[in-house]
Parts: structure tokens; sequence; C-alpha cells
């Protein structure tokens, strides 16, 4: 007999249909159309960087410049924009150097074997500059209303976005990927253990190297989806998303330590901390109960899988065979 | 000879070298650049991020990190303004905004050295929490001049053959922190930790213990760090402190702190924050666009973490060969 097994990922499943329960009994507003087409816009751009950033944490390495790349590639777009670059090219532009950004990522931890904490630390400043660099103090805003439009209207005869598109092929393509290559188990065991990952002959800096670039890359297309819904490149976009996307997924289960997570976990995450922002939002709650709500759920997220590891010892010592608890590696 | 040979090794230099560069270049390049009000500037700024860059360097050195200060510190500057204009005093205030910083360490203390929980994890946790509590708390307020303690105003404004008092509490408080690190037996412990927690556990170190005092002193500078923040900008505001973190773990990596543990110390700290400092009134003395600033602290840090990989490679290589013998 085949029991169902709580999982962190499917227990964040049902927390999301919780949240919308709960905003659809808070507000008569919460589920109606052009709410539900808000929220789906309004976490776009941290949906697809979680994709990426899932990778990365998954295999064991972090990228905090997240932010600064989406808008390193807005800042593009405007500056060439500027520079009367059709808009197309300026779009393939910013996604260029959301790309190269992500491959200097990779570059300075796998070639030169640097942290990548304190790297992306510093490439967030750095990329961050470059956007001040590129456009100075003048946002640009004059953008063609063509490309613009689909910033904010829906596919028609839906009450989709057109960001929907977007979204929803990149987490299929990424989950298909993560749980269903060769590719993806070689991110998995990168993640446990780097070592024996090497000497099974996995190219554990080649892998490494195209996360990096697969994020900076990722940053880069939400960077134009964040230029087109705000129908603005501005150098100080997007400033702080990087723990929003680490924060979201963290609480989807991918463990810090790295070798762990589910992309379904990641996307019911970034959802539902979307669901909890909209129906907070209708309720009158301010916005600083969101941040409440995050860093609790954060924590809630690490401290779960310590109580449910203690139970399980408290219920082995009772039985007769001795179980050796896992030796967990703890990272900052 | 063996105080010259210590001091080439000393993990300081490079970055002291590079301070010495940079404001050596520029004094050149702008003959009226060594002013008394550069050096203000100077003083005023690096005062809050020397403090909390010593803070950081307790948890770094055992591989933890702490990126709730710029939440911790900005919510204590609020609350010793606020305590002052409700007419409960500069003591009070200080109680609060030191017993919030002691407050907020110990929960992180709690979880990352009882229950092993990812420091990373649990001080972004606490960075939102406390970020949204105080947001709630200070409902938009904003700390103006006349709210602020005459004394805090005080320390502030005048200075001591002109170093501003602010800069004289940040010093008392690195070279506090640098004895203890460096001298004491629990701060010799925190190194032990970061260089190998499992060989410090089995060498008799109370590792949860330390790692959760070690949080709480962090907590507690931070809230006295409070009041430096709030004598600097003379008013305080629900974005106080916002986004200081990652600055602050940027003064200490470039300082020589390894972000892997286990090295670096706070004087070294101390160093990449007025380095950092230094930076910034460089550029614009040399009348380079303030756009570039940024970019230019990005890729010091980078050019940081490079040489201090290189030198931490260097060390090892020797000591492989000279234990070819054994």
């Amino acid at each position: 007999m085949s029991r169902f097994h709580l999982t962190w990922d499917k227990g964040v499943g049902l927390f999301l249909i919780f949240t919308i329960l709960l905003g659809t009994f808070s507000s008569e507003y919460f589920a109606t159309t052009s709410n539900l087409t808000f929220i789906i816009r309004d976490v776009a751009e941290i949906a697809i960087i979680a994709l990426a950033m899932a990778y990365l944490i998954i295999a064991g390495e972090i990228d905090l410049s997240v932010a600064s790349m989406l808008s390193l590639s807005s800042a593009t777009i405007g500056f060439l924009y500027r520079a009367e670059v059709p808009f197309e090219m300026a779009m393939l532009g910013g996604l260029l150097a959301g790309l190269l950004a992500g491959l200097f990522n990779g570059f300075l931890v796998t070639v030169l074997g640097l942290p990548s904490l304190a790297v992306t630390i510093a490439t967030l400043a750095l990329y961050r500059g470059m956007c001040w660099i590129l456009l100075g103090n003048k946002p640009v805003n004059q953008l063609p209303s063509e490309w613009v439009n689909l910033g904010y209207s829906q596919i028609p005869g839906t009450f989709l976005p057109w960001t929907v598109i977007p979204v929803v092929v990149l987490a299929a393509a990424s989950w298909f990927v993560l749980h269903g290559t060769r590719f993806g188990r070689w991110v998995f065991a990168i993640g446990v253990n780097p070592q024996a990952a090497e000497f099974s002959g996995i190219p554990v800096r080649k892998v490494k190297l195209l996360l990096f670039a697969f994020t900076g890359f990722m940053s880069g297309i939400a960077g134009v989806i964040y230029t087109l819904r705000f129908a603005s490149a501005s150098p100080d976009g997007a400033v702080g998303y990087e723990l929003g996307v680490i924060a979201a997924v963290l609480f989807g289960g991918v463990s810090i330590a790295g070798g762990v997570g589910t992309l379904w976990g990641v996307i019911a995450a970034v959802l539902s901390l979307g669901v909890i922002r909209s129906a907070l939002q209708l309720v009158d709650f301010s916005a600083n109960a969101l941040l409440v709500v995050s860093g609790g759920l954060l924590l809630i997220s690490v401290i779960s899988p310590k109580v449910t590891d203690y139970v399980r010892s408290q219920r082995s010592k009772a039985s007769t065979t001795k179980l050796t608890r896992r030796n967990e590696r703890v990272k900052p | 000879m063996s105080l010259i040979r210590n001091l080439l090794r000393a993990r300081e230099l490079p970055v002291f070298a590079a301070l010495l560069i940079v404001m050596g270049g520029t004094s050149l390049a702008v003959p009226h650049f060594f002013s008394a009000k550069v050096a203000l500037d100077l003083f005023l700024g690096v005062a809050v991020i020397a403090i909390l860059a010593a803070a950081q360097t307790f948890v770094i050195v055992m591989r933890h990190i702490d990126l709730s200060v710029g939440s911790t510190v900005g919510f204590s500057a609020f609350l010793i303004g606020d305590a002052y204009s409700k007419g409960l005093g500069l003591g009070t205030g200080m109680f609060l905004a030191i017993g919030l910083g002691v407050l907020v360490g110990a929960l992180n203390g709690f979880l990352v050295g009882y229950l092993k929980l990812p420091s990373l994890v649990v001080t972004l946790a606490s960075l939102y929490i406390v970020r949204g509590i105080f947001n709630e708390y200070a409902t938009g307020q904003t700390i103006i001049e006349s709210e602020v303690p005459p004394e805090i105003n005080w320390l502030g404004l005048n200075r001591l053959f002109g170093v501003p008092y602010l800069f004289l509490v940040g010093l008392a408080i690195v070279i506090i922190a640098g004895f203890v690190m460096k001298r004491m037996r629990a701060g010799r412990d925190l190194y032990a930790i970061g260089s190998n927690p499992q060989a410090a556990e089995l060498a008799g170190i109370p590792v949860a213990r330390r790692v959760f005092f070690a949080f709480v002193t962090t907590g507690g500078i931070t809230g006295l760090a409070g009041a430096v923040l709030l004598g600097r900008f003379n008013s305080a505001n629900p974005n106080s402190g916002l986004g200081l973190e990652l600055l602050v773990v940027a003064a200490c990596v470039v300082g020589g702190v390894t972000i892997a543990g286990g090295a670096g110390t706070v004087y070294g700290a101390f160093i990449g924050a007025i380095l950092l400092q230094g930076i910034t009134l460089s550029i614009g003395a040399l009348g380079i666009p303030q756009f570039w600033q940024q970019a230019v602290n990005g890729s010091l840090i980078i050019g940081a973490i490079a040489l201090d990989r290189y030198l931490s490679t260097r060390v090892k290589r020797t000591s492989i060969m000279g234990s070819k013998n054994e």
C-alpha cells in the first residue's frame, strides 16, 4: 500500500492552495480576473530568476547579483535605445548583457576559484554601478508603445497577461532539465558532494559555469519583462530583489546546503508569496506584514526539517536498530 | 627582524597599501585633496560602517554571516529618537536600542548555534522580520533633528583635535573588539570554530555557546551603532540602514576577513571600511562622475577576494612543502 508521503515541496503546494482559499474568503476582490492578472504580472520576474537560482543553490552555489543583472539588462536596453538602436536589437542587447554578466560571475567562481557568496556581493555593486554609468541619472521613458503594451495588456480573449507565456515556457523547460535529464542529476550530485561528483566524471566546473551563465541570462529575460512592465529603463530598478528571490527559493524547499530541492516547490513558493502579498493588500494590511510573513516562512522552512529529524531520531531510539544521524553540513 | 617579517605577512598589508595608494595618488593628482573638510567627511562617513564591520568580523570569522544588521541598526537609531521624543530620555533609548540588538542577536545565535540552522537563511529571515516590525512601528514617521537627544547630536557635531567624536566612539569599539579577538580565549575560539567546526568541537570548545554569544555581541554592538547612525544624519526614518548589510560584509572582505572563516582581524575590517569610504571621496575629488563609484567599489571587492585567494593558496603551498619530512 503506497502511503502519501508529505514532503516539504508538497507542503508548500498545500500552503499555496490554503493561501488562495484564505484570499478568496478574506476579500471579494481577490478571486477576480483583474486581481489574478495582477498577481501573475507581479511575480513574473521573481519567478523567472528563482528558476535559475534554484539550480545554483541545489549545486551548492549562490548568486546575490541577480537584481543588479536584471537592472543591467534593463539599463542596456535603455542605453542602446537612446543611442537609436532599433528596440528589438536593444532587447537582444539586454539579454546579452545578462548572459555576459552571468558568465563573468561563473568565471570568477569556477576559473579563479573564489567563493560565490563574496564574489556576487562584489558583482552586485559592480553591475549596479554599470547601470549608473550607462544611464546616468536619466531614465529612458519613451519606449515604443507596441512593445510596452505587451507589458501590461492581456492575451486577447483571456485574463492572462502576456508575461505568462515566457514564465510557463521557462518553468516547464527548467523543470524538465532539472528533473528529467542527466544534466539535472549532475546538478544534484554536485550539490551533495562536489569531490565525489568530480571523481565520478562529472565536469563540475563546466556545469557550474553554465549555471551562472544561465542565471545571468534568466535575469536578462526578467530585465526585458521588467522594462516593458514599467515602460521605463532606470538605473535603480529592482533594488533588493535578490533577497526576495533567495527567500522564495529556500521557502520552496531548496536546501542552502545544496543537493536538495524541487522546482515545483520553488514555483509554489513564488506563487504563494505573490498570493499572500495580494491578499494582504486587499484586506488593507500594510506591506510590512508581508516582510514579517516572508521572514517567518523562511524560518519555518529551515526549522521544520530539524523538527522532523528530531521526531524520527526519538522514534528510532525506541526501536532496537540504532540509527546513525546524517552528518549535516552547515553552511553560512 | 621578526617584527618586519610579521608585518610583511600581515593580512591587513595589501588593503593598507591600497588605502595609501588611493589616498596618496589622489592627493598627488589633486593638490588640495587633504583638507580638513575631506578628513571630516572620511571620519564621519566611516564611523557606522567601521563599527558594524568590527561586529560582523566576529561572525564571519566563524564561517557564518549576519545579514540582519542593516535592519537592526536602523530600528535602533529610530528607537533612540522615538524614546527621546516621548520624553523617556537618552538612557532609556540606549537601553531599548542595545536591548533590541541583543534580542535579535540572541534569536539568530540560538537558531544558528544550538539548532545548527544555516546563518545565511536565519539572518535573511530576521532582516525581513525586524524591518517589517520596524516599519509597522514607525508608520512612516521620521525622527527629525529636534527629536535627536542633544548628547548624540553633540557627538555628531563636535570634534576633538579635528577628529569627530563619532569617529572616536567607532575607534574605541574597534579597539575593544580587536583586543577581544586577539587576546581573549573566547575570541581565539571563534577562529578555531571558523577554521574547522568539527575539530573545534573535538578540542573541547563549547561551539554552540560561542556561536550564540558571538551573535549576541554582534547584535549588541549593532544596537549601539544605531546611536552613531542617528548622530551621523541627525535623523532616522523607516528606510534607515536599508541595504547596509552588504556594504558591511564588503568592508570585511576587502579588509581580509575571509568569507570561508578562520582568518582576518577587526583592524583589517576597519581599514577595509576606511578604504571604501576613501575611494568614494577620491572619486569625487578627481572629478570622476559619481556614477562610477559603485562600479569601482565592486571591482575593488573582486580584486580583494582574488588577492586573498592567491595569498592563501600560496601559504598552503609552502606549508605542504614544509611538511615534506614528516
